[in-house]
């Protein structure tokens, strides 16, 4: 099926097919470290069990949604922090100890005079990062998440979240305004997945951008803005708009003078005996910077000039079927011409460039037994419609992932969270080694991940 | 080749979801091993709910001796006893369906009971037939028939007084204070069917987004006083009120709540306040204790 | 009582021949021991029923005699009893006066109505705390009609008013209707026993429960005496 050789392909391209690897790499680290959400802090001050919020934690189920939309609140007049016994803190932590086993095909590697591709395989015991998970009420209907990570790898503290919010505002669960660095409300929660691994631990839907693109904004990782976000009582109507810093989340000066929107409606409706299904559409756009003022050479922050645009928009459905509960979603993608390839907007576009456009299917089963015995599948799909360079290979980037997984709960209490997690990801990215060739990464993770 | 796998993957879904849905009708919809025997299919889901949900607080026989029990005030309902607080039928009846679903919807204000809301209505029946599973007197009683509730009379200013005269006159004052404020001479010696101590309703806290244990409405109201609220030394006032007597103690009741917009605040002010009720209080204690037969306003108009 | 006992049992003996050799059983119940003393109530929140006695009234957890007689002690045929269903067409009296239940231990045939009666010029509320009945909790303001109710299962129930909180009565509901409460001297009398074997079960509100088994074989009187021990607390 190959079509070229990777010897025929333009130096530029095979720097590109590296920066697409190094990207992955960076990628899987970050988000490895960040396990997510699962906040046994308000089970130990509401006394109910991990179950009555999350179908199997870290996913939430409807009523630990409401929870979390009418601001950690379960609005019976014990949600003020008066109630609590003065010692409570509302603190909790996760981590993952865990062995993993890793294999990335068709990598270069030097060998005498040139290079060679080969299979690195590897593997070893690890460990996540680890989230400190603070939340809950300052008074009622005064929210707030602070979540401080500790990145093993990098050996730096992040502020994964610190956001304060205000609900109920005028008393109407259609007005809550949250004020900080907070995740998106996407159509599924990054921070709530259900897998950990290299290869399956981040959603392609949220990340995926093409080989060269300099655009770094990401819908799966924390933001730092404004939101605006209403639900129905029922919760079955919900809607959030956000504005936010063109940082994807960084802490610092912002790299460009714009604010990316965000916006996200949905609709839950009972499907007779089936439950509550749910369909929903999103979109996002922003500007990305594609220069900065130097000084001496050297970028000076804050200084991005050349905004150029970007946008996200998809749509999705959430079915659930007794035991079973499927979520499929559908992206289209655009970045512009010259952040896809990586030129900045004062500069000379290189022949044959245009704007990058590509297609995202994430389809995401969960089989629940009980709530002790969770499974998960999920595939994904990454389809380019239109390559930043005309002469590139159609399929050039195509991204397919299989991820599978399996989580027991031996136990179930108000007070902790514990679970063996096994699972599987294969991932086969089309032509994107050295040589042309398509690169096949598998990742196998097992360990034990526990919050208290 | 991109076609094709999209359509191994459709039919492998179609054939997973046809296969749980298959599971679901089988009753084992919730995955939890059967308990015991002779569980009906809704029981069998409501306990795999219960499981999930309830058993933290209301403990796994049902008794309200959960893990957390000892530390919730007030303590979490016993399901064994089947007395329940929130009724639409006559006291030491059962109560209806509906009424224990209208609980789990609406969540027990001022105690840990959260609303059950975001549930399907199918969950909410479930979790109710499991529940009905704990005393054996769902088996041989049947649940009251709901008392009637007449439409609301107008809110008018005689009304009101009518009302505040039998606030007086039932006495709802030992225990909820003159101002409605809980604080009753008998409010601090109460204590609920489990000899736990327990608090008269302040009428005085409520603001605008208030609600009662059971209800928010003046027809909730109504309800409540005229069943009692089972388990608390809450009585029912059914059989010494005439309906037209409790709507107007249910008028009376809503400018009790000072701080909170109503139609009876709004009459109550435009009539000079709660001032002109203290006239009558007077003449009605002077009453009380001149004419020891205790005349009463039988609602005859 | 006691000619309207035997008024009831000339009554018996002339509708039904068959009762003609008719057992007794009757005795003493007291205690032994030291127990409680009755506190006095304070009713000076309830001035129109403090008003009614000349001196304060006491607790009636423990009413004893002289000679260790212990009062208030439901004695009744647990088993073998040979009335068992029949109901008693005649309501009972549960009376509320002076903030008081009078009687303080009021026996009944399960399915026999109950009246409640208040005349007291306070409103109480009748809140017998039935644990395998049905839990009912209803308000009589002064002046109103009776409440009547029934019990259909056995059981000891407790009374209370939660407006007055002194207030403390029990209903003993029972299948039979050979059942007597033991007077202040402590006596207690169950006439008109058709022979068989009996067992005779006494209750007290605080210091439980005591059985005896006893024989009747024709006309005779069989003495039976119940002896508790207190509590001191």
């Amino acid at each position: 099926m190959q079509m070229r050789s990777g010897r025929h392909l333009p130096a530029q391209q095979s720097a590109l097919a590296f920066l697409v690897a190094a990207a992955f790499v960076v990628l899987f680290v970050v988000l490895s470290s960040t396990p997510g959400y699962a906040i046994p802090a308000f089970a130990r001050k509401y006394g109910l069990p991990c179950s009555a919020c999350h179908e199997a934690w870290p996913k939430l189920n409807s009523f630990g949604q409401n929870f979390k939309d009418q601001g950690y609140q379960l609005n019976n007049d014990r949600d003020s922090p008066i109630w609590l016994n003065p010692s409570y803190w509302p603190v909790a932590m996760r981590i993952t100890p865990h062995w993993h086993y890793e294999s990335l095909g068709h990598q270069s590697v030097d060998s005498g005079d040139g290079t060679v591709e080969q299979t690195i395989k590897t593997s070893g015991f690890d460990l996540t990062g680890i989230d400190i998970l603070a939340a809950g009420t300052l008074a009622k209907n005064v929210s707030f998440l602070l979540v401080p990570s500790i990145d093993g790898v990098a050996g730096t503290v992040g502020f994964e979240s610190a956001n304060i919010r205000l609900d109920n505002i005028k008393g109407s669960p259609w007005l809550n305004l949250k004020f900080g660095k907070f995740e998106l409300d996407g159509p599924l929660s990054e921070k709530r997945m259900m897998s950990f691994s290299n290869t399956g631990g981040a959603y392609q839907l949220y990340h995926y951008v093409p080989a060269g693109d300099i655009n770094d904004f990401t819908v799966g990782e924390n933001q730092l803005g404004v939101e605006l976000m209403g639900h129905s009582l029922d919760d079955h109507t919900r809607y959030a708009a956000s504005l936010i810093s063109s940082t994807d989340g960084s802490l610092g000066l912002p790299g460009g003078r714009s604010y990316d929107g965000f916006v996200h409606l949905s609709q839950g409706f009972m499907a007779g005996k089936l439950g509550l299904q749910r369909v929903g559409v999103y979109g996002v756009t922003g500007l990305r910077p594609t220069y900065s003022l130097t000084s001496g050479g050297e970028p000076i922050p804050g200084t991005g000039r050349g905004n150029k645009s970007f946008y996200r928009a998809g749509g999705y459905g959430n079915l659930y079927v007794g035991k079973f509960d499927l979520a499929g979603v559908y992206q289209h993608a655009s970045d512009n011409v010259f952040l896809a390839n990586g030129t900045p907007a004062n500069g000379e576009l290189p022949e044959g460039a245009q704007g990058a456009t590509w297609n995202i299917g994430t389809f995401e089963g969960h089989y629940l037994y009980s709530p002790k015995h969770f499974i998960l599948g999920r595939y994904e799909l990454v389809r380019m419609s239109r390559q930043p360079l005309s002469d590139l290979p159609s399929d050039y980037g195509n991204i397919d992932v299989f991820t599978a997984g399996y989580r027991f709960y031996p136990f179930i209490n108000s007070r902790a969270g514990f679970a063996w997690h096994i699972e599987f990801s294969t991932l086969k990215a089309v032509k994107t080694a050295d040589s042309g060739a398509d690169q096949r990464s598998n990742s196998f993770f097992t360990g034990f991940d526990f919050a208290f | 080749m991109m076609k094709r796998r999209m359509i191994c993957l459709s039919i492998l879904l179609i054939a997973a979801t046809a296969g749980s849905a298959l599971a679901q009708n089988a009753g084992v919809s919730s995955g939890y091993p059967t308990p015991k025997n002779g569980f009906s299919p809704a029981e069998q889901r409501g306990h795999g709910l219960y499981l999930r949900y309830c058993v933290l607080c209301h403990g796994v026989f049902g008794d309200g001796n959960g893990d957390n029990a000892p530390f919730l005030d007030p303590r979490p309902r016993d399901f064994t006893a089947a007395t329940f607080k929130c009724r639409s039928t006559p006291t030491g009846t059962l109560p209806l369906d509906s009424d224990l679903i209208g609980t789990l919807v609406r969540g027990v204000q001022a105690t840990n009971m959260p609303s059950w809301r975001p549930l399907t209505d199918e969950n909410r029946q479930d979790l109710v037939a499991y529940i009905k599973t704990f005393s054996e007197r769902w088996k041989t009683e049947k649940p009251g028939d709901a008392i009637k509730i007449p439409p609301e009379t107008p809110v008018s200013i005689e009304s009101i007084r009518r009302g505040h005269e039998l606030f007086q006159k039932m006495e709802c004052w030992k225990c909820h204070g003159q101002q409605g404020r809980g604080d009753g001479p008998s409010a601090s010696t109460l204590t609920d069917s489990k000899d736990q101590p327990i608090r008269p309703y302040n009428f005085a806290m409520a603001r605008n987004d208030s609600r009662f244990k059971c209800g928010s409405e003046n027809q909730d109201l109504y309800r409540i006083f005229m069943t009692g609220v089972d388990g608390t030394p809450m009585p029912s006032f059914a059989d010494v009120m005439q309906p037209n007597d409790a709507w107007d103690l249910v008028h009376y009741l809503r400018t009790l709540q000072t701080e909170r917009r109503s139609k009876e605040n709004e009459v109550l002010k435009a009539a000079g306040g709660a001032a002109t009720l203290k006239s009558s209080e007077n003449k009605s204690e002077n009453n009380s204790a001149a004419d020891s037969n205790g005349k009463t306003h039988s609602g005859g108009h | 009582m006691r000619t309207k006992q035997m008024l009831v049992a000339l009554l018996t003996l002339l509708v039904c021949p068959c009762l003609l050799f008719a057992g007794t059983v009757s005795g003493k119940v007291s205690y032994t021991g030291t127990p409680a003393k009755p506190k006095p109530i304070d009713m000076s929140k309830e001035p129109s029923c403090a008003k009614q006695h000349a001196t304060p009234i006491t607790t009636e957890t423990v009413v004893a005699g002289a000679n260790n007689a212990l009062a208030n002690v439901v004695v009744y045929i647990s088993a073998g009893a040979p009335d068992e269903g029949q109901v008693p067409q005649q309501a009972v009296t549960f009376e509320q006066k002076g903030c008081q239940y009078i009687p303080h231990v009021l026996v009944m045939h399960t399915g026999q109505e109950l009246k409640v009666l208040n005349s007291d010029q306070t409103s109480h509320n009748i809140h017998p705390l039935a644990k395998t009945n049905r839990e009912w909790n209803k308000s009589q303001p002064p002046g109103t009609p009776p409440i009547s109710e029934k019990y259909d299962k056995e059981e000891f129930i407790t009374v209370k008013c939660n407006v007055h909180p002194w207030m403390r009565g029990y209903f003993a509901v029972l299948k039979t209707s050979h059942y007597d409460v033991s007077k202040d001297d402590g006596g207690f009398k169950l006439p008109n026993l058709p022979p068989g074997k009996y067992t005779i079960t006494a209750w007290h509100e605080d210091y439980g429960t005591q059985t005896s088994d006893v024989t009747i074989t024709g006309n005779e009187t069989k003495d039976v005496t119940f002896t508790f021990k207190a509590k001191a607390y």
